[in-house]
């Protein structure tokens, strides 16, 4: 069932793929850059946040005059502190797809689950990041915010009143919170970039910013929300009188919408069984024998007479798992007698794709139990059949 | 090709408010304007990939 949905899901995926394509020449599709416009937005969110920094006073009496001094004062403040709040949803809404997509697309199977899981990781501090940064603001949403996170961590069992005290610096409210919540937001963005280079490293080659057209057009829409749509603050945050409504971003704060109808200590629950469901999906189908087979070719195998150390296998590897070392002596064919480099297979790496026999146009690699002539021999019968 | 002349004049006159509204004080509709300018940009570049006037 679930096979049959993601083919399903795999197959409206392709069919949009192919419509963009109609309206865009193939190498300007959004959807093959979802992961470059998360970068590029979170290089926004980083250099606006560093400058949103500077003004930022992380205390209950002055969080909510020096964002509004921001807003009002600084010149451009409200443009910038627009882009950043733009720059979230936008971010959030550029990992979702890339989510989205490469699920469809089972774009996690072989060596993929460790930029799957990492994947999983920026989502989960994405989303932390974006709700600290709301609480920051400290007007009426945050109050609300802050009081139903407090709820939440004091519902979760034995260690539930220490991690409410430990955000709140105490039992009630107190001026560390902000403090507090400032790290917070501050601190898993750094980490992201760790996350980022663990999402990268076994990608050899990552599509990590979108083209031209596309950074223009996502910078541009930002800046025009940000003139016709200031970003603005609610009424400031009053002690003793916790707003009832809030004001939701569906990108970052739904599941505060979620403790409405739900005690916290379910809705922690649920959150858990999501996140872990999300880890298990790049093993939730085990390959059938018949698929193992399809690839079980054997670890790619250099043919140490014919490399000429071009590099062609070294680039085209999408797994990183071919090196280029120094020779340590001539090839044996001619064109590999003043080879400087040799190709060296990473057997950890490798996942028998056979994409490296392909890029050589020498004969150097092969798959030992999938020789190029077996292949040829197939292919031949296959159509004389 | 006319939509990238149109798309041009459309920045010139957005350029042209950019400065006015920096001289007297409207900075929110400077940051719009801004957005206008970028979003032309692209599409400029679109129409002149889609028209053959740039490369791969």
């Amino acid at each position: 069932m679930y096979k049959r949905l993601l083919g399903r899901l795999l197959s409206w995926t392709l069919r949009l793929d192919v419509a963009i394509n109609r309206a865009y020449p193939t190498d300007f599709n959004p959807l093959y850059y979802t992961g470059g416009l998360s970068n590029l937005f979170l290089t926004v969110l980083v250099l606006s946040g560093i400058f949103l920094f500077f003004y930022y006073v992380p205390s209950l009496n002055d969080a909510y005059t020096s964002v509004e001094f921001i807003t009002n004062d600084v010149p451009y403040g409200m443009i910038i502190r627009g882009i950043h709040r733009y720059s979230a949803d936008a971010f959030m809404i550029a990992i979702l797809l890339h989510f989205f997509r490469n699920w469809f697309t089972e774009r996690f199977r072989f060596s993929r689950d460790e930029p799957w899981i990492s994947g999983m990781m920026l989502l989960l501090f994405a989303g932390f990041i974006g709700v600290t940064g709301y609480a920051l603001v400290w007007d009426q949403r945050s109050e609300l915010l802050a009081a139903m996170t407090g709820n939440a961590l004091g519902a979760v069992p034995l260690v539930g009143g220490w991690l409410r005290s430990m955000l709140f610096g105490g039992t009630g409210l107190t001026d560390l919170l902000l403090a507090r919540m400032l790290y917070l937001h501050v601190g898993p963005a750094t980490v992201l970039y760790i996350l980022l280079w663990w999402h990268y490293v076994r990608i050899r080659h990552p599509k990590v910013w979108p083209p031209a057209v596309w950074t223009l057009f996502s910078l541009g829409f930002i800046f025009l929300f940000c003139g016709l749509l200031p970003a603005t603050s609610q009424l400031a945050a009053s002690p003793g009188t916790v707003p009832s409504r809030l004001a939701v971003d569906v990108f970052y704060l739904l599941p505060y919408v979620g403790l409405k109808y739900v005690a916290p200590v379910w809705l922690i629950a649920l959150a858990v069984v999501i996140v872990v469901y999300g880890l298990y999906i790049p093993y939730q189908l085990p390959e059938t024998p018949a698929e193992m087979g399809l690839r079980d070719s054997g670890i790619a195998q250099v043919v140490d007479a014919n490399c000429t150390g071009c590099e062609l296998c070294y680039f085209d590897c999408p797994y990183d798992a071919i090196v280029m070392v120094p020779s340590p002596h001539p090839g044996v064919t001619k064109a590999a007698q003043a080879r400087k480099l040799f190709a060296i297979v990473l057997e950890s790496r490798c996942v028998e794709c056979g994409i490296c026999i392909g890029a050589c146009p020498f004969e150097a690699l092969e798959l030992p139990e999938m020789l190029a002539k077996d292949v040829e021999e197939q292919v031949l019968s296959a159509c004389r059949s | 090709m006319p939509w990238i002349v149109l798309l041009s004049l459309l920045s010139f006159v957005c350029i042209l408010g950019i400065f006015w509204g920096e001289a007297t004080g409207h900075r929110a509709l400077v940051g719009g304007l801004i957005g206008v300018v970028l979003l032309a940009y692209s599409f400029i570049l679109l129409f002149l990939r889609k028209g053959g006037f740039t490369g791969v």
